[in-house]
């Protein structure tokens, strides 16, 4: 007690105690809150999904003994059982699967070999045709589609290639839409693989393809993996020009899940139980290539 | 000599099929799209379109005269998307900014979380806005709960139809865009070197008077790209719109949804068009604008 009165530095380091507890609880407090607003919508969703529709509908926000709540009153697993009973949505899951993965692949091939020209073939309009693909990402989607449809309706007409409503035609307009970014990411993945390496693989004798393949693919496979990444969940989560394009036999999750509210019904808790399993695949495989993804974003962000 | 030629040409099959698939997707409708647009296509002349009327600025006059409502409306959509778009980045901006230099600190968990602010960004746009479009409900949604309870509002209401549609976008949109704001200002705080902060401390500067000296000046350049990016993506805002209101927002209506709207249900391929040069126009005035001011402040410093 006594040192407390008479010794100045350590009341004064006791205050600067008391003041840094307080702090570290306020930086806890913020970051709960943060936590609390980016996973409360996550938590109506999947409390959503394990809620009966007769919970869902007769919920009701003027009555006190209605209103919605955080936990099912009653958990169910109806929601999933009927999943695929009113709404397509396996076809729907499938034809998504199809897509995307085509279009990751697709981009894939086309952005190794565009950003392989790019990092290292000096060519007469370079420049021009890097800032051209990165130019496309300026113009909404919207801006295409109208002559994009009818396009598809005269290659129909005028040449039989049926484009509208098949996986060629989806995978096609996907590829088209993730390529831009996708060269101008593995570009800049390219750049940072030395120019001796491959310079070596040649004088070692390998051709110009074999250290292609051999040697700079093997080290940009991180790049390689944020483009596939990059493209599957573009073309997964595609809604404008599927709403359009596709039909009864390619129509991809983004557009099936509309379907469980229609002007007779609102099946809530079907719809969010679909949401769950419709971001499945992105959030598996985005917290499995985590790092890679981030650093793509970012260095797609700050030299783009 | 022969060596570059053979050179040349192999260029040319490396850069072909991405070259191919740009041209077919983006060149060639744009073009095409532009030459529709003097046209009166719709769907009697859609079959032939060759000998659709060629009607000169026809559609454009329309869209620009009071006398048609169409034209009206398509007007009202742009201030509709600006104000959107001035409400949410800002706001986004800010909030990325705060959220960026708290997950900059030390403390337990700090990756986990990290990792969590991610999951609005990452989540696809049909789940997050349909969750969101079951959170605004007027009948079962938790916002009409939670204003009630706390005597903000008397009644339930109606956020998804009519006057108030653009909250819930707005609000949903925020939700969902400041992660991406997040992540980018991280990294760019954590490339500033830490002996600024400690030459900025022995000089005795508050932590306020080291934000805006230091950390602010020092995210300047990844603050343009970000509110660069972001305006000109807030023109093709779409998604937002057409899963939280349906295919008709109403007056909530915004370019994209307007002119899907106006090509593809009332199916006037030549006046939507026409909108949708007008709109790109703006974007690349916007854009060409932004890369000066970008060049400009890149420049003084």
């Amino acid at each position: 007690m006594k040192a407390e009165i008479y010794n100045p530095i350590e009341r004064k380091n006791k205050k600067k105690k008391t003041k840094k507890i307080i702090a570290q609880i306020l930086l806890y407090l913020a970051v709960l809150l943060v936590v609390l607003v980016v996973l409360g919508p996550y938590f109506w969703m999947v409390s959503g999904s394990f809620k009966s529709g007769l919970e869902i509908q007769a919920a009701d926000v003027t009555k006190p003994e209605l209103e919605p709540k955080w936990i099912p009153r009653k958990i169910t697993l109806e929601n999933y059982a009927n999943v695929n009973k009113t709404v397509r949505m396996f076809d729907y899951f499938r034809n998504s699967m199809i897509i995307s993965t085509g279009t990751m692949v697709l981009s894939i091939i086309i952005s190794i070999s565009a950003a392989y020209a790019l990092s290292r073939f000096n060519f007469k309009g370079k420049n021009a045709l890097a800032v051209g693909v990165a130019s496309t990402q300026m113009f909404p989607g919207i801006a295409f589609l109208i002559p994009y449809f009818i396009l598809f309706t005269f290659a129909n007409k005028y040449f039989g290639i049926q484009l509208k409503n098949t996986y060629i035609g989806m995978i096609f307009t996907y590829t088209t839409f993730a390529i831009p970014f996708s060269i101008l990411m593995l570009r800049n993945f390219l750049d940072t693989v030395p120019r001796e390496i491959d310079e070596q693989a040649q004088i070692d004798g390998c051709s110009r393809g074999g250290a292609l393949f051999r040697v700079i693919i093997p080290l940009s496979m991180p790049g390689i993996v944020a483009v596939g990444i990059y493209s599957f969940i573009m073309a997964w989560n595609e809604v404008l020009f599927a709403s359009i394009l596709t039909g009864r036999e390619t129509k991809t999750v983004a557009i099936g899940i509309l379907e469980y509210i229609t002007a007779q019904q609102a099946r809530w808790g079907g719809m969010m139980a679909a949401c769950i399993l419709v971001s499945i695949p992105v959030l598996v495989i985005f917290t499995s290539m985590q790092k890679q993804i981030i650093e793509g974003l970012i260095s797609g962000a700050t030299k783009g | 000599m022969s060596q570059k030629v053979a050179k040349k040409t192999r260029v040319i099959w490396f850069v072909l099929p991405a070259l191919l698939c740009m041209t077919f997707v983006h060149v060639i409708p744009i073009i095409w799209g532009a030459y529709i647009s003097f046209l009166d296509l719709d769907i009697y002349t859609l079959a032939q379109w060759t000998k659709a009327p060629f009607i000169g600025l026809q559609n454009y006059v329309q869209i620009f005269t009071s006398k048609f409502a169409v034209g009206q409306k398509y007007l009202r959509s742009i201030y509709t998307v600006i104000i959107y778009g001035l409400i949410t980045i800002p706001v986004g901006y800010v909030i990325g900014m705060l959220v960026a230099l708290l997950l900059n600190r030390k403390f337990v968990g700090r990756t986990l979380v990290r990792g969590l602010i991610l999951l609005p960004y990452i989540t696809p746009d049909s789940v997050a806005y349909n969750v969101w479009r079951f959170i605004f409900q007027a009948r079962i949604g938790l916002v009409n709960k939670y204003l009630l309870r706390w005597g903000i509002i008397k009644e339930p209401v109606i956020w998804l139809v009519g006057e108030r549609a653009l909250y819930p976008v707005i609000i949903s949109s925020i939700w969902k865009g400041w992660p991406f704001a997040c992540l980018i200002l991280l990294a760019g705080l954590q490339s500033i070197p830490l002996e600024l902060y400690e030459a900025a401390k022995i000089d005795g500067a508050s932590k306020m008077q080291q934000f805006w000296r230091i950390t602010f000046p020092m995210l300047q350049p990844v603050t343009k790209t970000l509110l660069v990016l972001n305006a000109i993506w807030n023109f093709h805002a779409f998604n937002q719109f057409y899963i939280l209101l349906g295919s008709d927002p109403g007056k909530a209506h915004v370019p994209s949804t307007f002119i899907m709207q106006e090509a593809f249900k009332n199916l006037h391929y030549g006046r939507g068009s026409a909108m949708a040069v007008i709109l790109m126009l703006i974007i690349m005035v916007l854009t060409v604008f932004s890369l000066l001011v970008k060049r400009g402040g890149s420049h003084e410093s």
